[in-house]
């Protein structure tokens, strides 16, 4: 999976990219998004999954987690960026620490046009141990949680049974230090 | 139904600029602002100085700011109002100046609708600014307005732009005063508030053994107030260490000391780049290794220990791996190193780094500031000279314009004190230097306030000698006119074969004439015999004085470190010739 920009990527922040997922917590209040998402596309960054929501109602306060790619000096200098964005209360590249957990959702849905088809379907469905949730004549709905590496991994699985339809919706990675 | 506690969101602004000590705004009204121009109307301890373009009261502020330590304040209308503060909020940002911008907006009903005079504000100036605001509610204004002071003056300062829609400046609620407001933390960014104690000792040890220390210091420095530079001489002068600054440092350590270097960088002094190159030892004193000053990074001081003290923290390790650092205030951590050299009774007069120093006068006899002024021409390098020599002994600001006359004022016009030198260094505005030096000028009237201008960057805000006029700011503009944009022309010289593509300005006005239509005076000097007396006689007019000083036209600002060649590849005059291969790097680089 990646992205594309307007901007031009500096070709040396990729010599050693490494994928790195950010754990920003924020001030809720309105822009924040249009900051974050402002500061990796005017320095040449890349975004390559987001997911912003309100963590504590109370506090006001929302995690956004971000996928990127980048050498270690890259990352560093994007949390001292992000570090400075006012309604941000801290930056962590998860991969810092000595534990944390990562988890992705993914529903898929497929249409199918013969039994055999099904058939090899149901088998990796059931590999994955992903949760049916809705099935029809010619269609199934998957969901399927876990690494973003896991779901990568079932779909390409998926890829390898001829002329079924795969339509999918990722919400990219999350985590948490433990 | 009103209530005697509750105020209108204009009278809360003057209540709470009056509370933040605010006594000059630089702005120019529209109706989006109307209200509170309103409510100017109607007190007296806020001067508010009307510019002819909104891009004038950026700057002014910016001057103001500069020059007095304080935060330079704007007011401006809603639409072009603000898109013209653009490129000042920038220049803000770049170069770390505490400026508070408000911004008038279409009434909220109308945000969205395409309104007259509509624009998305926060958008346009999010990434240009260090926090912005648009506030929706009333009650909100207060609190807004404090930490937006605060944040623009915390930490490394910069730009805070406040955009507040029509209802809201009439709407009401109560004033909340400074003191009754709470800032969260997090939100104020001021770097570390303690003082690393590894850091300053091994600092110390370093310092103890290397052999070729040097100091490079930056605007940082200026920022965390006077006492940094006092700290700073007195760290210089235990240590006997060398010391360079960057464009902005200039000041924070007097110009004339014996172990000045002077400024480094692209049109840096020979030794201070050569210092640069061969230490084993730099102390990176609030500088960020920016490209003017670094060269080619790969070749950037190869063999040195690095320390740097910046408050903002991604300046560290940015461009420059370095070895050890510290984001707390300069003036704390250099006070601890100094209390720390005093307490455990370190001596350096044994280490008096001679062989260092004998390298670098052996640097210094290049002369690389020479010049060769002959008995007609006016050498532009001469003129900065002379304008030094006849101003030194007064109480003087010096601003400029962006080009070959900002390099050529930055190298030749020494600075014993910080915030005398007001300049736009990382955007590199031409049309700052007139306005900045009105913003200067108010807010220290009795001081001698010059803008060292090129003719092309002077005709960018033209309009502001007005300002000038009507409030009697009796600034010097202070023309190296060479009827080209001098740099341009430098570059296509050295880069694009001499092909001068669009660099002459053409159809100059007679700037005596100009300065006349505007109520103010003009003098000119057109050659060398003239100088010294229309630089006296400019000094001693109380108004503002275009000077028009015809210089050669062909001179061009050297030492130089061509864009993409390393600290010790400069071209010392224009008969040294560039590497052909840093030629063709250069070219693409800016």
């Amino acid at each position: 999976m990646s992205s594309t920009s307007v901007y031009p990527t500096p070709i040396n922040a990729f010599k050693q990219s490494k994928r790195s997922v950010l754990s920003v917590i924020v001030d809720n209040e309105p822009g924040i998004l249009a900051r974050i998402v402002g500061l990796f596309s005017g320095r040449g960054y890349n975004i390559e999954a987001l997911n912003v929501t309100v963590v504590n109602v109370k506090k006001n306060i929302s995690r956004i987690t971000i996928e990127t790619l980048g050498e270690e000096k890259v990352i560093s200098q994007i949390i001292a960026q992000l570090e400075k964005l006012v309604p941000v209360h801290s930056a962590t590249n998860l991969a810092n620490l000595s534990e944390s957990y990562e988890a992705e959702i993914c529903l898929v849905k497929i249409e199918f046009e013969n039994e055999e088809q099904d058939q090899k379907i149901l088998n990796f469905a059931d590999i994955y141990r992903s949760r049916t949730v809705q099935k029809r004549q010619n269609i199934v709905v998957y969901e399927i949680s876990g690494t973003s590496e896991r779901i990568n991994k079932f779909l390409d699985d998926l890829d390898t049974i001829g002329g079924i339809k795969v339509e999918l919706v990722r919400s990219g990675p999350i985590g948490l230090g433990i | 139904m009103s209530n005697e506690n509750e105020f209108t969101g204009a009278d809360i602004l003057l209540k709470a600029l009056k509370d933040q000590e605010v006594d000059t705004i630089f702005g120019y009204p529209g109706g989006a602002v109307l209200p509170i121009y309103d409510a100017i109307f109607g007190q007296n301890f806020l001067k508010h100085v009307l510019v002819r373009q909104e891009a004038g009261a950026v700057h002014a502020a910016e001057g103001y700011a500069r020059s007095s330590g304080k935060v330079g304040v704007l007011l401006v209308t809603s639409g072009p109002g603000v898109t013209n503060v653009v490129t000042g909020l920038t220049d803000a940002l770049m170069d770390s100046i505490p400026i508070v911008c408000i911004s008038g907006q279409v009434p909220s009903h109308l945000i969205g609708t395409d309104a007259f005079q509509e624009c998305d504000t926060t958008g346009i100036t999010r990434p240009c600014t260090k926090h912005n605001y648009l506030v929706k509610d009333v009650s909100k204004l207060s609190e807004t307005i404090h930490e937006a002071f605060k944040i623009a003056s915390s930490g490394r300062p910069g730009p805070v732009l406040i955009d507040i829609p029509k209802d809201v400046q009439f709407a009401k609620s109560k004033y909340i005063s400074k003191k009754d407001i709470s800032f969260r933390e997090h939100r104020i960014k001021a770097g570390s508030k303690n003082v690393d104690k590894n850091f300053v000792e091994e600092l110390v040890i370093h310092i103890k053994k290397s052999d070729r220390p040097i100091f490079y210091v930056g605007g940082g420095c200026l920022n965390s107030g006077h006492q940094a530079s006092q700290e700073l001489i007195k760290l210089v002068n235990k240590t006997n260490i060398p010391i360079t600054t960057t464009l902005h440092g200039l000041g924070c350590f007097p110009g004339e000391d014996k172990n000045s270097l002077g400024m480094l960088g692209m049109h840096g002094n020979y030794e201070a780049n050569l210092a640069m190159n061969k230490c084993d030892l730099m102390i990176n004193v609030g500088a960020r290794f920016d490209d003017r000053v670094t060269g080619r990074l790969d070749a950037f001081s190869p063999d040195s220990i690095k320390f740097h003290i910046d408050i903002d923290q991604s300046s560290i390790n940015k461009n420059v791996k370095v070895n050890f650092h510290t984001n707390t205030d300069i003036t704390l951590t250099l006070k601890e190193i100094n209390s720390f050299i005093d307490s455990n009774n370190i001596d350096f007069g044994d280490k008096d780094y001679s062989n260092w120093w004998g390298q670098i006068n052996e640097w210094r006899k290049k002369e690389c500031l020479h010049y060769e002024q002959g008995d007609e021409v006016i050498k532009p390098q001469h003129a900065i000279s002379r304008l030094y020599e006849l101003t030194k002994q007064k109480d003087t600001f010096v601003t400029t314009e962006v080009g070959q006359h900002q390099m050529w004022a930055a190298q030749y016009y020494k600075f014993s004190k910080p915030n005398r030198w007001i300049t736009s260094g990382g955007l590199g505005t031409m049309g700052f230097g007139m306005p900045a030096a009105v913003g200067a000028q108010m807010a220290n009237p009795d001081s001698l306030v010059i803008d060292i201008a090129g003719e092309a960057s002077f005709l960018m805000n033209i309009q502001e000698i007005a300002t000038a006029v009507q409030y009697k700011l009796p600034i010097k503009i202070f023309i190296l006119n060479n009827e080209y944009m001098g740099m341009v022309r430098q570059w296509q010289e050295l880069l694009h074969g001499s092909r001068y593509s669009e660099s002459y300005v053409d159809a100059l006005p007679d700037f005596k004439k100009l300065a006349e239509s505007f109520n103010a005076v003009g003098v000119r000097a057109k050659n060398i015999s003239e100088l010294d007396d229309t630089i006296n006689e400019m000094i001693s007019i109380d108004r503002p004085v275009i000077a028009d000083i015809w210089v050669d036209k062909k001179e061009n600002c050297f030492p130089m470190i061509p864009s993409g060649a390393a600290h010790h590849e400069m071209l010392l005059s224009k008969y040294d010739k560039e590497n052909p291969e840093n030629q063709e790097k250069g070219k693409v680089l800016v």
